[in-house]
């Protein structure tokens, strides 16, 4: 059934939500093993996205669209699969910085994460180093993103890794930072495992730290 | 025997005196505020502080958990109670911003993360020295109205950035200054240092030179730093900036007309926030909008539609009577070229034929990253050419001249006339562009507008004496900085 | 008198036309060597009008303002001297090219140098290869000044230098020439024996080439 992946992928590079949702529906209808759909489907139309948004052949609100086709085509395909068999490139804690509500910025990693096949748990905007502990021991993620805007509120992300410093999981698990006033200095200065300086990188760096 | 119309009377003679530019009708801007009253009243904005909960509440709100819900009335009663003019003092307390009407005083703009060294050329971390050198280069240039401090200096206590450029700031100009703090505490530092400058707080408060600056964060959000920051200001009497960050396809529509509605709202929840603290409580409505970049999503400060919303934005601001502070002479360029000059030229000229206040950001680099004193120099020079263009084209019997075309003739010249000599010197004269001819500009040494800047900024950061505030103001200046310092220590 | 000399000097060079008048007047009337009053009053003050035009702190129309006032001040001494006692720098024939009708450059150029001591004899407008010859032939110039603002007047100017070889008296007389389209470059090609790229250069040209 190869041209049903191959037309599945054109779906989603072109963003049409219906027609993923009945190619998926179809595959499924067909006997199609889940997993194949996820892998032959949905995923390779996902990183001809991401490939052509890094070239700058593509703009965020179609890679957006292009995110919202593949989760209709994921939300489908999961209930059939045991959880621990869905693809997972790795889990990813992600949230805005306490004292910040900006999450536009956090909220597009985390799709562009999610497509990339990566599990993502949002603990949302103003997330206190308590916060990011918590979900750290609760989903022992292999990543912790933080995004903050401001200038304001870029000191607190190194209230977190000392905190996780302190309670003995800084070595469990990767911190990478982001968000406009973040530089790579910064990541350096506060001991942070990488910066991405945009969406689209994000995904390749948590790829590089996991390897 | 010469022309002369003296003996005439007019009727229904108009006169432009300055170039008109008026992005939006004032029906345009009507919709665009009815806009903003409905989404306030109808969605309602997200506040995240209990003060400023309890506030809107009492004022009349509909408060829901975090939302609050504006009836039209008390946004139209806040409107009609800011004032419409407030009048900012230098360090000296000499009356020298009138925001009112369409008057135009450019800037620099805040928080930059990195800063260009003038010296070096390198991009690096900003410091107190840097800002000591902007606040020296903001004092030499004509043109350059106002201080911010260009850029949050990250060697001293990180906490304590903003009290530490305030002082430095202090130090080194006696124009009037814009400023922000991490929190109210930083705030209380910042209005005791400016009333040890002003002779007491009531000095202060009655000739403020400074205005304090807070952001929202839209769509419909306010944190409790950014809404306690504008109690903060109208309970102490102190004017404030309040602006959002808004920006079209990101966290407002892609359209224009929409993400003007939502920086509007944004900015009416500070505004009612202020004057139900203090009726009549001075607001500066903000401020920076534009688009997002939708390839490597930066909110782009070179964009046309920067100019476009901030024009638009202008405009309602003046329909409403509100003092409106603006956004120019900024780029997304990442070093001194090309791209740099352009985009700071058209948003300079946009944003002061637009009539805004205070035109913020002239000395933004790389999308507002990077702060460059050698941009700030060069805009300098840019405004230079638009106020030459914003005064307009003078239409009277002495500029018509009629009588010295008839004495010269067909064929002769003007450079000697006594017409020439009196108004020759109206002509804007440059100091950064160069008109030299060829042989001369050779002679000087074939420079480039950049290497112009970069002497001009770097003279005047090693020459530039701003006049000095005597030894007790600077030691009570002092005083506040090491008591801030023992605070924040404690505070660990 | 030498302070009234320092006056007559700042008037020349604030280029107040009545007070030049009356403190020349007053210098005649006072029984001052009409040459003095010239060379310690009038021309000193020019020169630094010349300097300051240089140096850029003085503007055209102010030059002009203080020629004008030096001429007037001359105009009053010069019925007093034999015209052979006038101080001159030297004769200049100055005059734009056959077919160009632009007379402001050459008259600024004209102006400067009499304001700097040259006597200049201006051949006006559309002035042909035989009207600059018969002025040199006529007033035996060290200089002849050609001016032309047109790339399709300009090449009037070789005319000439050719007709005065032909005449034997290119090498009695130097040639410079000046205005929007030319260059140092032309001057060369043309045989010319200088370019000045602008009025206030001019004077300094024709000591050059005359000393």
């Amino acid at each position: 059934m190869s041209n049903y992946y191959e037309e599945l992928s054109q779906s989603i590079i072109s963003g049409q939500l219906d027609r993923v949702k009945s190619l998926t529906q179809q595959a499924i209808g067909a006997g199609d093993n889940p997993v194949d759909i996820i892998n032959q489907g949905l995923i390779p139309g996902m990183s001809v996205v991401g490939a052509r948004f890094k070239s700058g052949q593509m703009y965020v609100p179609e890679v957006l669209m292009s995110a919202r086709a593949m989760d209709a085509g994921m939300q489908l395909v999961k209930p059939l699969i045991l959880t621990e068999d869905i693809p997972s490139a790795g889990k990813v804690v992600i949230g805005t910085v306490k004292g910040d509500l900006h999450d536009i910025g956090k909220n597009l990693v985390s799709m562009m994460l999610e497509s990339a096949g990566y599990t993502v748990i949002n603990v949302g905007v103003d997330a206190g180093p308590e916060k990011f502990l918590q979900a750290v021991k609760e989903h022992q993620p292999g990543v912790i993103g933080m995004s903050a805007l401001l200038t304001t509120t870029m000191l607190a992300m190194k209230d977190t890794i000392e905190l996780l410093k302190e309670e003995g999981l800084r070595d469990k698990v990767k911190v990478i930072i982001g968000g406009a006033p973040i530089s790579q200095d910064f990541a350096d200065e506060i001991g942070a495992d990488g910066f991405a300086p945009d969406a689209g990188s994000a995904a390749d760096l948590c790829k590089k730290l996991l390897a | 025997m010469t022309l002369s119309k003296s003996q005439y009377v007019r009727a229904n003679y108009q006169v432009n005196a300055t170039p008109q530019l008026k992005m939006l009708s004032d029906d345009q801007c009507e919709n665009i505020l009815n806009g903003a009253l409905e989404v306030l009243e109808r969605t309602g904005a997200e506040i995240h502080s209990e003060e400023a909960l309890e506030i809107f509440k009492k004022g009349g709100c509909w408060v829901d958990g975090n939302i609050v819900r504006f009836p039209s009335h008390l946004i139209e009663w806040a409107i009609r109670s800011a004032p419409s003019r407030i009048v900012i003092s230098n360090q000296k307390g000499e009356r020298t911003l009138f925001l009112e009407g369409q008057n135009v005083y450019y800037g620099p703009g805040p928080t930059n993360t990195y800063t260009i060294d003038p010296f070096t050329g390198e991009r690096r971390r900003p410091r107190k020295s840097d800002t000591v050198r902007a606040a020296k280069v903001i004092d030499a240039l004509p043109n350059i109205s106002y201080a911010m401090d260009c850029g949050t200096v990250m060697d001293v206590t990180p906490t304590l950035s903003d009290v530490h450029a305030f002082q430095a700031m202090l130090e080194n100009t006696n124009k009037p200054i814009i400023h922000w703090g991490f929190g109210i505490d930083q705030y209380q530092d910042i209005i005791d240092m400016a009333a040890v400058v002003a002779g007491g707080l009531e000095a202060l408060q009655k000739n403020p030179f400074i205005l304090l600056y807070s952001e929202s964060s839209p769509p419909l959000r306010h944190s409790a730093e950014a809404i306690d920051k504008a109690i903060f200001a109208a309970k102490n009497n102190i004017p404030i900036v309040y602006t959002p960050c808004t920006f079209a396809g990101g966290v407002a529509p892609a359209t224009m007309a929409a993400t003007l509605v939502i920086a509007v709202a944004d900015s009416l929840v500070g505004l009612v926030a202020g004057q139900l603290v203090r009726k009549g409580s001075g607001f500066v409505m903000g401020g920076l909008i534009s688009t997002m970049d939708m390839s490597s999503t930066i909110l782009s400060y070179g964009a046309a539609e920067l100019s476009l919303l901030s024009a638009g934005l202008t405009a309602v601001a003046r329909y409403m009577k509100i003092p409106m502070f603006s956004t120019g002479g900024c780029t997304d360029s990442k070093v001194i070229d090309t791209q740099m000059g352009l985009e700071a030229a058209f948003s300079i000229l946009v944003a002061g034929l637009s009539g805004a206040n205070l035109i913020h950001d002239c000395s933004y680099m790389e999308y507002g990253a990077t702060s460059s004193l050698e941009l700030m120099t060069m805009d300098d020079e840019i405004i230079g050419m638009v106020k030459r263009i914003l005064e307009g084209v003078k239409v009277d019997d002495e500029h018509l001249a009629l009588d010295v075309i008839n004495k010269v003739g067909p064929g002769g010249h003007y450079l000697a006339e006594d017409h020439t000599m009196a108004h020759f010197r109206e002509f804007w004269s440059s100091s950064l562009i160069n008109r030299l001819r060829y042989d001369g500009w050779k002679a000087e040494g074939s420079k480039t507008m950049g290497q112009r800047v970069k002497e001009k900024t770097q003279d005047i950061i090693n020459n530039h004496k701003p006049e000095p505030k005597p030894d007790h103001v600077l030691r009570e200046i002092q005083a506040i900085v090491d008591r801030a310092e023992a605070r924040e220590a404690n505070k660990q």
